[in-house]
């Protein structure tokens, strides 16, 4: 039943009628947790249309998955997501990956996942916003941790992040307020 | 800018320079407004120092807009900045701004001590936190609506300005159309009852149907600075300039571009300024296609408690649109013109009569028979604006509260920001006025922020 689900989703996400994909990705909601994998699998597809339909099909997964009360599900979707942040998928989605996590996983869940991705040059700024806003200890203590061994210039980022999660950081005068810095 | 709107700041100048003894055109001259002044106090030339965040098309309008008050004297546009140098450029081919300082990164505007207030004319991802580094650098703020992104930007900006002590305006200025006026006196009178529904409507979000693929950005442009703290991706010319609106991150569609104009004029009207809805529940159509992600069309009902009414947003098919109503030549004056904006507006719902007004921005046309009514004796008077940017510069110098301030602005684009998280989420939202959160759902909560990429943050 759910492979046919996930059949009938993925061929209408590569549909050439816009319509059809967006009838397709909007139904993705109710498919769930096994139709991540396919679904990022075509989001780095060359026809951009179908790319941004798959993605917004995983989005829509993820929004569902939040609903209160979801919770077997919310876990078999965080799951999925976390197959997926690998060198294997391409940094773009992973990145949106990052940020779907920052909305429905616990910090206990994803604390360590987010860590190790604050050592990629390419991906811990996301990493680093998604520990943000998850609440709990775990994900304080991976931004803890963080300020120990992230390379020097990611330092004032994190502190950024443990200020808004109420810590004080002394030593690291704010800065947003000061010219020429640029985003890490 | 229009006829109308020009006449009444003339007038308000005339009436506001009067009252301190000073001629229309006559406000004493280049006394640096710092040495006479404190943050968040206006100095003894009543000449304010401005400085312009943005310069792009929507800055560009309100750079007019300050025109009268930059006539009668009472304001000097000292500055202007821009990320995107073509921005810039075309102020300079125009000669938009002969003799204001040219400015890449605010920043270095806000450095400035002599400049007393900022005009806010960015893109909305932006506002948030340019607001509050204005307000902690002690310039009074006028900032084009929505206010905000986020429920966490809104709180921010709300303390900040308090905190400063400065004067701050959001740029919903349909508040201060002379219309706007006759509407609000209209239903503060009671004329058609207790209302228990405003129903807005508007047209549709566009598609973008281009197809138009990522790309470097134009050398002109800072890329990163324009993103500021939203969350990086690779430029593509369907963002910007402008088209930021159709973006959710950015803009969020018509029901924050205009929700923010028709919702304010309705919150002020039925006096909710300080209140909220109970529960947010959106339905609404994506695009079938390109970058733009905010809902095409669109449902949302708002539910409000003590006093009882609803308010609802339908972004619907121009052709089912309300029709606009016909003025004839003969009433028409200055300040009476014909409905330029018939696509949008709102429909008051008492008991047991109903009124309507197109528009709500910078035009706000009501019906006839609200612009015929003739208050009897006791009737409630209301306050009419002198306009929206005269308001706010008599607000600087008196210290009293602007008409459309930071808490207003703060309420109507949390109404904006909570229809678009209901339509994302696919659920209805509960929403706690007085913490100003949403309660129990938990990813909803989470969206109440947006963590925000370094250095750029509240």
């Amino acid at each position: 039943m759910k492979e046919a689900q996930i059949e009938q989703l993925i061929a209408g996400i590569k549909s050439q009628e816009p319509e059809q994909r967006t009838v397709a990705w909007r139904s993705a909601g109710s498919v769930g947790a096994p139709a991540i994998q396919p679904l990022a699998s075509l989001a780095a597809e060359r026809n951009h249309e179908v790319g941004r339909a798959a993605n917004r099909a995983i989005w829509q997964i993820v929004r569902s998955a939040g609903t209160p009360g979801q919770e077997e599900g919310k876990s078999e979707v965080i799951g999925a997501l976390k197959a997926l942040l690998t060198g294997e998928t391409p940094v773009s989605l992973q990145r949106d990956i990052i940020w779907m996590l920052s909305e429905i996983a616990c910090a206990d869940c994803v604390a360590d996942d987010l860590s190790a991705l604050l050592q990629s040059p390419e991906l811990r700024e996301d990493a680093r916003c998604a520990l943000e806003r998850i609440p709990g200890q775990s994900s304080l203590n991976a931004l803890r941790e963080a300020l120990q061994t992230v390379p020097e210039d990611f330092k004032m980022n994190i502190v950024q992040s443990l200020r808004a999660k109420g810590e004080e950081v002394p030593g690291y005068p704010c800065r947003k307020l000061a010219l020429a810095e640029r985003a890490g | 800018m229009r006829k109308g709107s020009q006449i009444a700041r003339r007038k308000f100048l005339t009436t506001a320079a009067k009252s301190v003894g000073l001629g229309a055109v006559g406000f004493p001259h280049i006394i640096p407004s710092d040495v006479l002044s404190a943050p968040g106090r206006m100095g003894a030339n009543d000449r304010i120092y401005i400085g312009h965040i943005g310069m792009g098309g929507r800055a560009r309008g309100l750079w007019r807009e300050l025109k009268g008050l930059r006539d009668a004297g009472a304001a000097t546009s000292v500055a202007i900045c821009d990320v995107d140098r073509r921005a810039l450029d075309r102020t300079n081919k125009d000669s938009v701004a002969p003799g204001a300082q040219v400015y890449h990164d605010y920043r270095a505007l806000l450095e400035r001590k002599d400049i007393d207030a900022v005009v806010i004319g960015t893109p909305d991802h932006w506002h948030g936190v340019q607001f509050v580094h204005a307000a902690e650098s002690g310039k009074h703020i006028y900032c084009e609506k929505p206010a905000c992104c986020t429920i966490e930007e809104s709180r921010a900006m709300v303390a900040a300005a308090e905190k400063a002590g400065v004067v701050s305006q959001i740029g919903s200025k349909g508040r201060s159309q002379p219309e706007a006026y006759l509407m609000h006196r209209y239903l503060a009178n009671g004329v058609i009852g207790r209302v228990h529904h405003v129903e807005c409507f508007h047209y549709p979000s566009p598609v973008d149907d281009s197809g138009t693929p990522d790309s470097d950005p134009p050398p002109e442009l800072d890329w990163d600075l324009w993103l500021g703290p939203l969350r990086w991706r690779p430029y593509n010319e369907r963002y910007c300039p402008g088209r930021f609106r159709w973006m959710m991150e950015s803009g969020g569609g018509q029901i924050r571009d205009r929700g923010a104009h028709v919702m304010s004029c309705a919150l002020w009207w039925m006096g909710a300024d300080g209140t909220g809805p109970v529960t947010v529940k959106a339905t609404g159509t994506p695009p079938d296609q390109g970058v733009w992600d905010a809902a095409v069309l669109m449902e949302v009902t708002y539910t409000f408690k003590n006093p009882d009414w609803k308010m609802t947003w339908t972004q619907m098919p121009e052709e089912d649109l309300p029709a606009a109503e016909e003025r004839t030549p003969d009433e028409l004056n200055d300040e009476i013109t014909p409905i330029k904006r018939p696509g949008y507006g709102a429909i008051y719902h008492g008991e047991p009569g109903t009124c309507m007004h197109w528009g709500g921005d910078g035009g706000t046309w009501a019906e006839r028979k609200v612009r015929q009514w003739q208050p009897p004796a006791g009737a409630k008077e209301v306050y009419r604006s002198p306009g929206h940017f005269e308001d706010w510069y008599e607000c600087i110098r008196s210290g009293r509260k602007p008409i459309m301030d930071i808490r207003a602005g703060a309420g109507v684009a949390n109404l904006c920001i909570l229809g678009n998280l209901s339509y994302l989420l696919g659920r209805e939202l509960k929403w706690d006025q007085e913490k100003q959160e949403i309660v129990g759902d938990e990813q909803a909560r989470r969206l109440m922020t947006r963590p925000q990429r370094h250095p750029y943050h509240l």
